[in-house]
């Protein structure tokens, strides 16, 4: 088997003996080793031998791209050609490019040599911590994995990244059971590059456990009233990503239907609110490097102390709008945390819910959203109450993130993200 | 399409063990016309081989990215390695379930490939279409999307089988400004199973499809919240079929009924009104092709159609090999994997409430005051049964007659109460099949049903 490098000399030649004088490829190999646990035992363990190529050519200002996972010399000859048929059925757009020479440069991060006894160990400790401490949660799925992988990319303007990685990762999908009864399913992941705590210590892990046991018997809230919804950090960084996707993402800046669209520099969120993509991060564990546009990933804040700093703009959105294109490409989200605990944030609410999830349709770009409140508790004067089901919550993304209330100095580490607890107000929240 | 270079290697399962050994291709297009910039234009193709082997009560699962001989005999290698190490850190001792079929399926279609150009072509005739008819959109996005699957397997106790789903989509999203300035979307898939010129060989075909999302974007755009709490609805077809799915279909998903699911206490329980009937059909549905058809699954098993719910009556869940052994049921054909790299899990295939006997003016005309439910995008349900899905298109129903259109809203509700609440049930249905279903991969799944009456909760203001 050639090695990467090797492979993407080839590459190199073939394109050039199709005279492709403009082209960016990368090339990447992959290795998981997963366990896969059902029901609290051992089920199946599964291992992943992957490869993958994606090429983009330009033929004049046309541009075609092609991607599979076949990296023999046949295979890269086959992508070539796809790749020029599909720039040569396209139309000249020359706001379609490749980033300048970013320079060579080699990535190393996380552990590249499983250790799989260990990981093992590590599994079968936190199956048993569950057993001993929460015999009433079930772990209906859980997957513990080692993923490593190597990529090389270059472009016809010089640049060339190289990147070794490897990460441990686990997920739990959980429910508590007595008898009959059965609380929805709750979920918790982590990524990490060691294997030094046990899992039941890491990310939300714990927090999780701890509260879906207290889901067993839940009350189905009645009437309509307006209050504050209390976000967890995962419920957080899933809405502020709705948010920032529908009013500052890429498409609608293209087309013109954002609502951010002559914002930039203007307060457009709480002044508590600042929203950053941190690959550098150190509480990121295996942060982007190289962006899908090919330029060197950089710490990017989108929103700070509550203003507008940039559209989410790769080099195509940039050169098509005239505005700034941003040097990352979206993971690796980072909130700033708050200056109040969780619990002085619960004692500020007179009435409303602290929401574990958010299963709603899809919010469109006028920020509407709508939807159950899953995993959720009510709050009455200051305190958790009682669990809620048959819930649901209702308002305007743009709006909420106008009326924070609160954010929290805890925030949730989970290897890919760091997001605290965030209160908004004027949530109208339904029940029967 | 793949030729079978894997079949010689079926003399090295063992013996005493369960294997199945399978070759699969995943292949996309995507083209993206976005306000006629097309800003995605790609083509993919991933194969590779896997191998899962039962080995003394665990499964282990190996793939490779090539698609040779000598990749079968290293994933068949790999898989049995990993039976046996997990096999060293666990008690647990499965009886292998007898098998319930044998026998080759034979391949049930081709895939044609389509040059990028027509694709791009068919796009910009879309947006031509638009653009020149509807000038006062504020934006229009022109999605076309193919993924089709090809797959050779090889059972020790089952079926073999060359399964064959090519399917394409074009997504037609408009964009409008509302009446407080806000844009105001709605999209329609055109198109379902087949090859390009299966569907688009006439684009014309659907210029009234088109015509007919325009009108409703217009009256979207004008639209008011729903009123929040527990109403009286007319679901559309489309979204019987996502009740269907979401609702129903998750919660009677063997592996979820084992995880406690509410359906495992409700086997041969009243769980719906009389008028419901739903069915997981495997390839065929009123004698005519089903939108996706299946006709084996990843476990080698013919797949065959499977009542859930019988009037009302909860009868059955879908099933693998090793849970249809467990609740002492057939497998049906529902273990499903969406790439070479991915073991079968339960999966649903056709799921779909059989009509009824009122027609859909009917069901309208007897809402004094409550909501017409047309269009979703989206949904997801709980082990409780508790669902939700997405709506972006519906009407008032003021005293029998259509009022005024809703802006994007959810509904949700507790399946098992919501549908004994079903008290009309139209005499077609709709079918849907442009979606993927998660659950740890995606899959294509079809899914159908009648318009119905019914109390729903529903989101709003």
């Amino acid at each position: 088997m050639k090695g990467l490098r090797e492979t993407a000399d080839l590459a190199d030649r073939i394109l050039g003996e199709q005279e492709i004088k403009k082209y960016t490829y990368t090339l990447s190999r992959s290795e998981k080793q997963e366990i896969n646990i059902e029901n609290g035992d051992f089920k199946l363990m599964r291992t992943v031998f992957n490869n993958s190529a994606s090429m983009r050519v330009f033929m004049d200002e046309r541009m075609g791209s092609a991607s599979g996972n076949d990296i023999s010399e046949e295979g890269l000859r086959e992508l070539a050609k796809a790749a020029v048929a599909a720039a040569e059925s396209a139309s000249e757009d020359p706001c379609h490019d490749i980033a300048p020479d970013q320079g060579k440069d080699v990535f190393r991060q996380g552990v590249t040599e499983p250790d799989m006894d260990r990981l093992m160990m590590r599994i079968r400790e936190f199956l048993d911590a569950v057993e001993k401490d929460y015999p009433e949660v079930k772990i209906m799925n859980a997957i513990g994995s080692f993923d490593r992988w190597t990529w090389i990319s270059r472009n016809t303007n010089g640049t060339e990244f190289e990147d070794f990685a490897g990460q441990y990762g686990f997920m739990i999908e959980i429910c508590a059971t007595d008898g009959d009864k059965s609380t929805g399913l709750d979920y918790s992941s982590f990524i990490t590059a060691d294997l030094d705590k046990p899992f039941i210590e890491m990310g939300e892990m714990r927090r999780h456990l701890e509260e879906v046991r207290k889901r067993l018997d839940p009350l189905a809230l009645e009437g309509k009233f307006e209050g504050t919804v209390i976000l967890t950090p995962g419920c957080a960084q899933t809405l502020i990503g709705i948010t920032l996707s529908n009013y500052a993402g890429e498409g609608v800046v293209i087309d013109g239907t954002s609502q951010w669209l002559d914002k930039v520099g203007e307060k457009v969120a709480s002044e508590q609110l600042t929203v950053s993509f941190k690959p550098y991060d150190e509480r990121i564990v295996m942060g982007e490097r190289g962006t899908a546009n090919g330029f060197r990933s950089e710490d990017v804040t989108i929103i700070d102390k509550g203003v507008l700093k940039a559209h989410r703009l790769s080099l195509y959105g940039a050169n098509k709008t005239g505005r700034p294109l941003v040097k990352n490409t979206g993971g690796d989200m980072v909130v700033e945390a708050g200056d109040r605990s969780l619990e002085e944030l619960i004692a500020s609410v007179d009435r409303g819910l602290l929401m574990g999830g958010f299963s709603g349709g899809q919010p469109g770009t006028n920020g509407e959203f709508s939807g159950v409140a899953k995993n959720s508790f009510l709050i009455e004067n200051g305190k958790v109450t009682r669990a809620v089901s048959e819930t649901m919550v209702n308002g305007n993304l743009g709006e909420a993130f106008l009326h924070i209330r609160g954010i929290s100095k805890d925030v949730l580490c989970d290897g890919s993200s760091v997001v605290p607890y965030i209160a908004v107000d004027g949530i109208v929240i339904s029940g029967k | 399409m793949l030729e079978d270079v894997i079949a010689a290697k079926k003399d090295l399962f063992a013996d005493g063990v369960q294997t199945v050994l399978r070759g699969h291709e995943n292949r996309n297009r995507r083209v993206v016309l976005l306000k006629g910039n097309l800003v995605q234009n790609s083509r993919s193709e991933s194969r590779g081989i896997s191998a899962r082997v039962n080995n003394a009560g665990t499964y282990g699962f190996a793939s490779i990215a090539e698609y040779s001989p000598e990749a079968a005999e290293k994933v068949l290698r790999a898989a049995t390695e990993n039976a046996l190490f997990l096999g060293k850190h666990t008690e647990k001792k499965l009886i292998l379930p007898a098998s319930t079929c044998s026998g080759s399926i034979p391949i049930n279609y081709g895939i044609v490939d389509t040059e990028q150009k027509r694709i791009i072509e068919l796009c910009q005739t879309f947006d031509s279409y638009i653009v020149k008819k509807y000038p006062d959109l504020a934006s229009r996005t022109i999605v076309y999307h193919e993924d089709s699957q090809d797959r050779i397997l090889y059972s020790s106790d089952a079926c073999s089988g060359h399964l064959v789903t090519p399917r394409c989509y074009v997504y037609v999203i408009m964009s409008a400004e509302g009446a407080d300035g806000a844009p105001v979307e709605l999209f329609k898939a055109l198109g379902g199973f087949g090859n390009f010129a299966d569907n688009f060989s006439d684009p014309g075909k659907y210029y009234p499809e088109i015509d007919e999302l325009y009108k409703k974007l217009m009256d979207k755009k004008e639209g008011v919240h729903a009123e929040a709490g527990l109403k009286t609805v007319v679901l559309g077809g489309i979204l019987g079929g996502m009740l269907a799915h979401e609702a129903v279909g998750h919660t009677v998903e063997a592996d979820l009924v084992r995880g406690g699911s509410v359906a495992g206490p409700s086997l041969n329980k009243q769980v719906a009104s009389e008028l419901v009937t739903m069915v997981d059909f495997a390839h065929s549905y009123n004698g005519q092709p089903a939108p996706l058809p299946v006709f084996m699954d990843d476990e080698g098993t013919k797949a065959v159609d499977d009542v859930l719910i019988k009037d009302g009556i909860l009868t059955g869940y879908m099933n693998d090999r090793e849970t249809a052994a467990e609740f002492g049921m057939q497998p049906t054909g529902n273990a499903r994997a969406w790439s070479f790299a991915d073991e079968p899990i339960i999966r649903m295939r056709n799921t779909c409430i059989l009509p009824g006997k009122n027609s859909v003016e009917e069901l309208i005309a007897s809402v004094e005051d409550g909501y017409y439910l047309i269009e979703t995008g989206n949904g997801e349900a709980d082990l409780t049964g508790e669902f939700m899905f997405g709506v972006t298109c519906g009407y008032e129903i003021k005293n029998g007659k259509l009022g005024r259109a809703l802006l994007d809203t959810t509904v949700s509700g507790i399946a098992f109460e919501m549908l004994k609440t079903v008290d009309m049930v139209s005499d077609e249905v709709e079918w849907n099949s442009s979606g993927f279903c998660g659950k740890k991969q995606p899959m294509a799944v079809g899914m159908g049903g009648p318009h119905m009456r019914c109390q729903i909760m529903i989101g709003g203001r």
